[in-house]
């Protein structure tokens, strides 16, 4: 809802998403299924979508309109996140549900598409590019080439481009450039769904809207940050993309960076969309470029035994399923400061957190050799999933005789605190590209500073012959990131 | 849902209401020691207090904060003051399981029942049962507060005091009386709500929705005329509310009370400004008929319980700036 108008009333109502039609290229697709028809129907749900949105599906798969709301219907009750699913709600929410079969390459499709548009009245189009990669350009330049994709006085085309935005910083340019011959950068809206999720956003209210933790957030008083992504599944199916992608590329290159950048960022002068995602984008730019002959150093490559028999996996593949790094900031507030990032599958657990490990206390007041003390550094955890929360470690008297102490953890947990269901990441970045918010999304700018931080490391990479398997299912990942961090003198947060 | 409860003293010791309270966790951590244990939640104290000498009431007002727990998880405390009563109370938890979950959420409440001529002494007994370090709303639920100032005692404990003035019969006076407990809590920052303030979300969405969808048109209604019209035989404080909030988003527009028979409360307002007439009527069940030049529509309002207007003032415990304007 713009500010202009004066019977705004943001802590009331909602801001309202207008009269729109959404085009999900790839909607036979898992994500169209698993995330984006539920995120949708929720949003109806919660009268956050107007009644008269029109969803229109297209895909190769020939489907009725009717067969592909079976489909959804099916899709919604299965994945439907937190939230019982409502039969009545459902058939309202269906009947703005349409289908058109077609190729991505013929420009047929793109026709149907503009007939469909022009036979609903929609003028408002938020296109979703859910399909593979490979086709985000072509399927942009037949918009183009359609008449469609162009913001007017009557109505915004806007564009979702998951990701990965490029395989590489050149190609990610190459993507840009395209994609730029017909949406306007303003109608670009680059998903990253971590920066949508409640706890990602929490990390701002947490550092800039308390007084107590900013000060304390900068190298004189942290000794160095851990950022974990960790899953205990493998493929589940997605080995022919992810042979391609590996786990810099699915992970680090957008995920964990944008996460980093929110950690280090600096204060933005107010929380509106250019001013947040400049401070981001500052901080990916700060973020040091690796040389060449430090990759071996600062970043590892793991593969789990058994990722070669998966589905769809070379026999002889050197992709990694895991790969950890350590980055460090060239500015004053990080200077020095190292910021260890990993992600694989398989590990023991699915976890995601931050950890940041604060420096001891200057003297040690209490010796090891005074009794039973156990020393260690005020750890910060910030939770992403699964229990998203805030803890923050410490150490405690032991009750008794003697000075003994004993770390002790002082938990938030977003359960005990709002008892309410927070909305899924997809919820909350739709219907952001829908009202026009881009604060959640990422910017080529964004884009290119963090395929630049990744870009030595896959190159090194794809001249290497690892000795893969390097770690077995179930464990912590290869024992050479434990060896990068020690060589630091610090051992990663396994618990 | 489950709900256990424990009888405390007959006369009300804090200290011993706060014991009750951790046997109660204790037994309940027990209870549900091998079903995945209980989570402890709380971000508020909730005072509710009943109508005088009416058990209904605090039993309705308990069943709501039931409900309301699932989204504002508080220690709930409700009062019921009692003419000549004997001090008493008993502690309660309200459990529930998540949809989806592995783990109880239990949130507790305190019911006490006190002598109405004694509300200096149970504000007293208050203090210590508060949860310390987090926000206090006080809900008055009935017209009491505003006959006389027996509860007046009660408001400095809070942080948000909730009102509501729908059954009250001289709209100016109670919009008064917000005025000064407003004013009285101003250095502490003391935030005053009303739900019939509340009741008005759907009619300024639906308002401010109109205005977005037509750009600029509030600028040219601004200098235009604005007509509510309202039931109820004379404008209560909902209608009243309604127009000053037009007229603070519309200076300089003419805004028109106009009485039509029917209900109490906000019946339709007729833009003339935004090119031709806009308005936005009550329509059948609960919807508003929308018409501007180029269409019409319907907007559902959201439901109108106890329930849905305290989960609304709950989610809003800092400054409520639209309201404040409004208020004056």
């Amino acid at each position: 809802m713009p500010d202009s108008n004066p019977f705004a009333d943001p802590l009331r109502f909602e801001r309202q998403v207008p009269e729109c039609a959404i085009v999900i290229f790839g909607a036979n697709g898992d994500l169209t299924k698993r995330k984006l028809i539920p995120s949708l129907y929720r949003l109806a749900y919660e009268r956050r979508l107007p009644a008269t949105a029109s969803i229109i599906g297209t895909s190769r798969t020939a489907l009725s309109d009717d067969a592909f709301r079976a489909k959804m219907h099916d899709s919604v009750k299965e994945f439907l996140e937190d939230s019982p699913f409502d039969e009545d709600q459902w058939t309202g929410f269906a009947k703005g549900l349409h289908y058109i079969a077609g190729d991505l390459s013929d420009p047929k499709l793109y026709s149907a598409i503009k007939e469909k548009l022009t036979a609903l009245g929609r003028t408002n189009v938020l296109y979703y590019l859910s399909t593979q990669p490979s086709y985000y350009a072509e399927v942009v330049e037949r918009l183009g080439a359609a008449g469609l994709g162009h913001t007017t006085p009557q109505g915004w085309q806007r564009i979702v481009i998951e990701k990965p935005f490029g395989h590489d910083l050149a190609s990610a340019r190459e993507l840009n450039e395209r994609v730029h011959g017909v949406f306007a950068e303003a109608d670009v809206y680059r998903i990253d769904h971590y920066l949508g999720k409640e706890t990602v956003q929490n990390i701002l209210a947490f550092r800039f809207g308390n007084g107590i933790f900013e000060p304390l957030w900068n190298r004189r008083y942290v000794n160095h940050v851990q950022i974990t992504a960790a899953e205990s599944i493998g493929l589940e199916g997605r080995g022919a993309y992810y042979q391609e992608a590996g786990a810099v590329r699915d992970m680090i290159q957008n995920h964990l960076l944008q996460v980093m950048a929110t950690i280090a960022m600096e204060p933005p002068a107010a929380y509106e969309p250019n001013a947040v995602r400049d401070e981001r984008a500052k901080l990916l730019r700060s973020i040091r470029i690796l040389r060449p002959e430090e990759v071996p150093l600062y970043a590892v490559a793991g593969q789990y035994a058994g990722f070669r028999h998966e589905p769809n996996v070379d026999p002889a593949s050197q992709t990694p399923t895991y790969a950890a790094a350590s980055f460090f900031v060239d500015n004053w507030r990080w200077a020095g400061i190292p910021f260890y990032i990993r992600s694989g599958k398989k590990l023991p657990k699915r976890t995601t957190e931050i950890a940041i490990q604060y420096n001891t206390a200057p003297h040690a007041l209490f010796t090891p050799d005074a009794g039973g003390v156990i020393m260690r550094p005020n750890l910060l955890i910030l939770r992403i999933q699964p229990e998203e929360g805030i803890s923050l470690r410490f150490l405690s008297k032991q009750p008794g005789s003697g000075m003994r102490l004993r770390p002790v953890s002082m938990d938030f947990n977003y359960g005990s605190s709002f008892g309410e269901r927070s909305p899924t990441a997809y919820e909350t970045l739709l219907e952001d590209a829908l009202t026009g918010d881009a604060t959640l999304y990422t910017r080529q700018d964004m884009v290119e500073a963090s395929w630049q931080v990744v870009t030595p490391i896959l190159e090194d990479w794809a001249n290497r012959q690892f000795e893969y398997p390097n770690y077995e299912p179930g464990t912590w990942g290869p024992a050479a990131a434990d060896e990068m961090l020690a060589r630091q003198g610090h051992v990663w947060r396994n618990s | 849902m489950e709900e256990q409860l424990k009888p405390a003293a007959a006369v009300i010791d804090p200290e011993k209401i706060l014991r009750d309270l951790r046997e109660l966790w204790a037994q309940l951590a027990k209870e549900q020691g091998s079903a995945g244990g209980v989570l402890r939640a709380c971000s508020m104290t909730l005072i509710a207090v009943a109508e005088h000498d009416d058990e209904a009431d605090a039993e309705l007002a308990r069943k709501t904060i039931g409900v309301l727990m699932h989204g504002h998880p508080s220690r709930a405390i409700v009062l019921t003051p009692r003419e000549g009563g004997d001090f008493s109370g008993r502690v309660f938890a309200e459990c529930w399981m998540p949809f989806g979950g592995q783990q109880q959420i239990c949130s507790e409440g305190i019911e006490i029942t006190a002598d109405s001529e004694q509300t200096d002494e149970v504000a007293r007994l208050l203090v210590p049962l508060i949860a310390p370090d987090l926000p206090v709303v006080l809900w008055c639920r009935g017209p009491r507060a505003f006959l006389d100032r027996s509860l007046d005692p009660l408001f400095p404990l809070a942080n948000k005091i909730i009102f509501n003035t729908r059954a009250v019969r001289h709209a100016s006076s109670a919009i008064e009386f917000l005025r000064r407990v407003r004013k009285e809590g101003g250095k502490d920052g003391r935030q005053v709500a009303d739900l019939a303030w509340t009741r008005l979300t759907g009619w300024r969405e639906a308002v401010a929705h109109l205005m977005d969808a037509c750009p600029g048109g509030w600028l040219a209604a601004a200098g235009g005329e604005v007509r509510i019209e309202y039931g109820g035989g004379r404008p209560g404080t909902r209608t009243l509310y309604f127009a000053r909030w037009i007229e603070r988003a519309l200076p300089g527009a003419n805004v028109t009370l106009i009485p039509v028979a029917g209900g109490p409360g906000v019946h339709s307002a007729v833009f003339a400004g935004c090119g031709a007439e806009t308005s936005v009527r009550l329509g059948e069940g609960s919807s508003l008929e929308v018409r501007t030049a180029e269409r019409s529509y319907s907007a559902v309002l959201p439901p109108d319980s106890e329930e849905s207007l305290m989960h609304e003032e709950l989610s809003i415990l800092g400054k409520d700036p639209v309201f404040d304007r409004v208020l004056g």
